[in-house]
C-alpha cells in the first residue's frame, strides 16, 4: 500500500470514529480531544471541521509531506453513551500500547456492533423514570401509575414510528400528544390526588437534555457554530413537544384549578 | 421531622430512578447503572433539602447541579468513563417540568378559554412567574453541570501534551 492510500485510508476511519462520536451525542471538544488522540498515535496530524451533518478532515502526513482531505455526511442521531465511553476508553490504550491502524480498525468495528439494552428494558425504565418526575413533582402513587402508563405509550409510539423513517419532529409530536392524552383522560376522571402532575410528567421523556447541555458546553468552548446548532435542535424538540401537549388540553378542555 | 425525613428519602429515590431511566435510553455502560443512579439520588436529595430550608428553588436547582458536575468529573476519570456518562442523565431529574406545564396551561387558557379581564390579568402573572422560573431552572442546571467540567478540564488536556 503506498503512502497516498494508506493516508486516505487513515482519514476514513478518523472521520467514522468522529461521526460515531457526534451521533452517540458526545461535545465538539470531546470529538476534537479524541482525534487528537488517535493522530497522535499514527504520527499524523488531523484539522477538522465539525458541523452537524458533515465533517471534513484534513490529515497531514509531515515525514512524507502529503495531505488529503475527506468529507464524511453524519447518519441520523441516536445517543448511545457506550459507544463514547467505549471510544475514550480505546483512545487511551491506544497512546499506551501504540496501536497500529489495523488494530484501531478492528477495535472500531467492535465498538460499533456493542450490545444495546433489549427495548423491553428500555420502555420499563423510562415508564419507571417517568413515575419517578410524578412523585417528584408531588403526585401519589395513582398519579405515578397513570404517569407510568402514558409514557409506556408513548414512547412506544415514539419507537414504533421510527419503523416508518417520520421525521423526527413529528414522531416527537405523535409521542407527546399520544402520552398526554392518555394523562388527559385521568385528568377528566381526576385519579389520584394531584392528576395533573401525571399529564406534565407524562412527556417529560422527550425532553432534549442532551443537546441543550452539549450546546452550552460547546458555546462555552468557543463551538459557537454547533452550540447554536445544537441549540436550536433543542428548541425543536421542546416546540413540538408542547405542541403535542397544547393540542391534547385544547381537545380535552383542561382547565387551570 | 420523621416523615419530613421520609419523604426526602422517597423523593431522592424516584430522582434516582429518574435519572437511571433516563441513563438507560441514553444507552450507558453497565458498569456506571449503580453510579448514575447514586449521583441522580444525591441531586435530588441536595435539592428537595435545600428547598425544604425555604432556598429559592433556582438556587438549590443550581446547588444540585453543580454537585453532579463536581462530583461527576473526578469519579469519571476513575472509573475511567468520560464525564458526559455521569454529568447528563442525573440532572435530568430536576428539569422544571412542572413549571414548563403550568406556563403552557395558563397560555392556552389566556389565548383560547379565559375572556373576563381581572382573570387574564391573572393568567399574565402566572405565565410571566411560571416561564421565567423554568427559564432560570433551566440555565442554572446547563451552567451548574457545565461549569465544573470546564474548570477542569485543563488537567485532561495537560495529561494529553506529556
Amino acid at each position: 500500500m503506498d503512502e497516498s492510500s494508506k493516508l486516505i485510508k487513515t482519514a476514513d476511519l478518523l472521520l467514522d470514529i468522529s461521526s460515531l462520536l457526534m451521533v452517540s451525542g458526545a461535545n465538539t471538544s470531546r470529538i476534537n480531544v479524541t482525534i487528537d488522540r488517535f493522530a497522535s498515535v499514527l504520527n499524523i496530524k488531523a484539522s477538522s471541521f465539525i458541523s452537524h451533518k458533515t465533517i471534513v478532515m484534513t490529515l497531514l502526513d509531515e515525514k512524507a509531506n502529503l495531505s488529503r482531505t475527506r468529507v464524511k455526511n453524519i447518519p441520523p442521531y441516536t445517543i448511545n453513551f457506550t459507544i463514547i465511553s467505549a471510544i475514550s476508553k480505546a483512545s487511551w490504550t491506544a497512546i499506551d500500547e501504540q496501536w497500529s491502524l489495523e488494530k484501531i480498525n478492528e477495535e472500531i468495528n467492535r465498538i460499533k456492533i456493542l450490545e444495546k439494552y433489549p427495548r423491553w428494558l428500555i420502555l420499563i425504565a423510562v415508564s419507571l423514570a417517568g413515575a419517578g418526575f410524578c412523585n417528584i413533582f408531588n403526585g401519589d402513587y395513582l398519579n405515578m401509575l397513570v404517569a407510568f402508563v402514558s409514557t409506556f405509550i408513548g414512547l412506544y409510539i415514539f419507537q414504533e414510528t421510527h419503523k416508518f423513517k417520520y421525521n423526527l419532529y413529528i414522531r416527537i409530536f405523535l409521542g407527546s400528544f399520544v402520552s398526554s392524552s392518555v394523562a388527559s383522560i385521568a385528568v377528566i376522571y381526576s385519579l389520584g390526588a394531584n392528576p395533573q402532575t401525571a399529564l406534565a410528567t407524562s412527556i417529560l421523556f422527550l425532553v432534549p437534555g442532551v443537546p441543550l447541555i452539549n450546546s452550552f458546553t460547546d458555546l462555552m468552548d468557543s463551538n459557537i457554530l454547533n452550540g447554536l446548532v445544537r441549540f436550536t435542535t433543542g428548541f425543536m424538540i421542546v416546540l413540538a413537544m408542547t405542541i403535542g401537549l397544547f393540542l391534547a388540553m385544547y381537545l380535552f378542555q383542561i382547565n387551570l384549578r | 421531622m420523621l416523615d419530613v425525613v421520609i419523604k426526602l428519602i422517597e423523593v431522592s429515590f424516584w430522582s434516582g430512578a429518574a435519572a437511571l431511566g433516563f441513563g438507560i435510553l441514553f444507552n450507558i455502560p453497565k458498569n456506571s447503572i449503580l453510579t448514575v443512579f447514586l449521583l441522580g439520588a444525591s441531586a435530588g436529595f441536595i435539592k428537595f433539602l435545600l428547598i425544604h430550608f425555604n432556598i429559592h428553588v433556582v438556587l438549590s436547582s443550581f446547588t444540585a447541579a453543580s454537585f453532579v458536575g463536581i462530583i461527576g468529573v473526578p469519579l469519571a476519570h476513575k472509573i475511567h468513563q468520560p464525564p458526559v456518562v455521569f454529568s447528563i442523565p442525573p440532572v435530568i431529574p430536576m428539569i422544571p417540568g412542572y413549571f414548563a406545564y403550568e406556563t403552557v396551561l395558563s397560555i392556552m387558557n389566556f389565548t383560547f378559554m379565559v375572556d373576563s379581564p381581572e382573570k387574564r390579568l391573572q393568567l399574565v402573572d402566572v405565565i410571566f412567574t411560571n416561564g421565567f422560573t423554568m427559564v432560570f431552572v433551566l440555565l442554572a442546571l446547563t451552567v451548574g453541570v457545565a461549569l465544573p467540567m470546564l474548570l477542569m478540564k485543563k488537567n485532561t488536556v495537560k495529561k494529553l501534551d506529556n
